[in-house]
């Protein structure tokens, strides 16, 4: 077993272990930069429910401008799609 | 032309490409639908107004209608309550008339039937009397039961007149 | 099929690149890129001469059931992405602007259902060719109603934030309002190929690529839209 692992280990190169961080940090950008706008998306959708409820006649404005607000909010998840794509499919 | 494999989010002269190619679309586009599009949108928001406005005007007819109506209604129960009352007093009239016109019926008749009954006693009184008469005679010819001669019977009839003026001055007598 | 979906898989994140040599001049475009935007607009074209010839017709007392449909996109169009505008008049003026650009986005992001053609929106060219574009648009209706006095404050009114606002406004926003829209489209796509070059006996190709298409396209062409006009709109409001 621990003998498999140290020929397993031999075989690994530098090229190997960039391809590992490349893979990691794409993971973990996209897993870490969608929790907040995650957040941010129920928090506004929320409250533009809330709204609607409170006076459903203002449901076609509410919802263009939650549009917006999600899509503003969505930002940063975009930044972080952007940083991952680049990372697995561009980086070298 | 050779094609070899990129990254995906290479920038190239697509870019350019593709923004005259939408130009291009737009173009087009704003002229073989946009235009008639807002023509046809103008055109239903008239026909929405003038319909909007013609319900309006029918709206108020309508109202106007109603007021009518109402109006009507109460002058047609006004005369109805006056119909009725009409008709509850001629009634009322026409059974006092009868009930005077049979109580009148009834009074002739009650005095014809009177004037009636005491002709008819009268002419029974007269039977009777007649009847007393004739059994009087026939009575009186039984218990004589033979033939009167004329002195017998002049000698009767003063022994009966005698007796008569005796009875009579008997009963004049014991009256007093 | 499988093939197919396997070369797929294994050039996932990669796309051909053609180089057109003119006159010397050496440029680099993606071939299946244009010619699926020209088969989008050619759909939308082909979309557009059917409608044309429902609003030529007369319009009856009583619309029948093309031109009822009519009245509900036009109503939809005019309260959900044209309302947004602060001025109607100004988004009447923009209605064929916005309108093209949403049956475009739409039939570009829908392309993908049919079979074997691609979304010309999951190329970044694209998307931030239009981002652009509208950068641009919201810069030039900004100059047209503020005037260049209106441009110099909105960058340099207090002058320490100015390098922020540039950052902001005009790298960060069409960055986002680009790759939003390819991200999503990307996205869906990689998805998609995954699924079926990995699950291809269990997974009906058209019902996924339906089931992922209709909605996400539809939505994402309506945020892109929405999001045009909110910056243009930026770009006009008086505070």
């Amino acid at each position: 077993m621990v003998q498999e692992a140290q020929v397993a280990a031999a075989g690994v190169s530098g090229a190997d272990l960039v391809q590992v961080a490349k893979f990691l940090a794409a993971g973990l950008c996209m897993g870490i930069g969608s929790l907040g706008p995650g957040i941010g998306i129920g928090n506004v959708v929320a409250h533009a429910l809330d709204s609607t409820a409170r006076q459903p006649e203002m449901r076609a404005p509410l919802f263009s401008t939650m549009i917006i607000g999600c899509a503003f909010v969505e930002t940063t998840a975009i930044y972080a799609l952007l940083v991952s794509i680049i990372l697995l499919f561009v980086a070298k | 032309m050779g094609a070899e494999w990129g990254k995906i989010i290479d920038f190239n002269w697509t870019l350019v490409i593709n923004l005259l190619q939408f130009a291009v679309l737009l173009v087009l586009l704003r002229w073989l639908l946009w235009k008639p599009a807002i023509k046809y949108i103008d055109k239903r928001r008239e026909l929405i107004a003038s319909r909007m406005a013609a319900a309006k005007t029918s709206e108020e007819k309508a109202g106007e209608l109603v007021v009518e109506r109402e109006a009507e209604l109460v002058t047609a129960k006004k005369e109805s309550v006056a119909i009725l009352e009409e008709a509850r007093e001629r009634a009322e009239k026409s059974f006092e008339d009868a009930k005077q016109r049979a109580k009148e019926e009834a009074d002739r008749i009650l005095a014809d039937a009177r004037v009636q009954m005491e002709h008819e006693r009268d002419r029974v009184l007269a039977d009777l009397k007649a009847q007393y008469a004739e059994m009087v005679v026939l009575g009186t010819e039984r218990v004589l039961s033979r033939e009167v001669r004329v002195e017998d019977h002049r000698r009767l009839l003063d022994q009966l007149l005698a007796e008569i003026d005796e009875a009579a001055l008997d009963g004049v007598k014991e009256k007093r | 099929m499988r093939e197919q979906l396997g070369r797929l898989l294994e050039r996932l994140g990669q796309k051909e690149v053609a180089t057109w040599h003119i006159g010397g001049f050496a440029i680099q475009v993606d071939p299946k890129t244009i010619v699926m935007s020209g088969i989008a607009s050619i759909l939308v074209l082909i979309l557009a001469l059917f409608l044309r010839r429902a609003l030529r017709q007369p319009i009856e007392e009583k619309p029948n059931r093309t031109q009822g449909a009519l009245d509900i996109a036009m109503d939809l169009l005019d309260s959900q992405l044209l309302g947004n505008f602060s001025s109607p008049g100004f988004g009447a003026r923009m209605l064929p602007f916005i309108g093209t650009l949403f049956l475009y986005i739409l039939a570009s992001n829908w392309l993908s259902l049919l079979p074997g053609l691609e979304a010309p929106t999951a190329d970044p060219n694209v998307t931030l060719g239009l981002a652009l574009m509208v950068l641009v648009m919201s810069h030039y209706y900004l100059v047209r109603t503020k005037g260049l006095r209106g441009l110099g404050k909105e960058y340099f009114s207090p002058w320490w934030l100015s390098p922020i606002k540039i950052l902001s406004e005009v790298v960060a926003r069409p960055l986002s309002h680009g790759f939003r829209l390819f991200g999503n489209v990307f996205a869906e796509m990689v998805l998609v190929t995954i699924f079926l070059a990995k699950l291809e006996p269990f997974v009906v190709p058209i019902g996924l690529r339906a089931i992922f298409g209709i909605g996400f396209g539809l939505i994402q062409a309506f945020v892109f839209t929405i999001l045009t006009v909110a910056y243009i709109n930026l770009a006009i409001e008086k505070h």
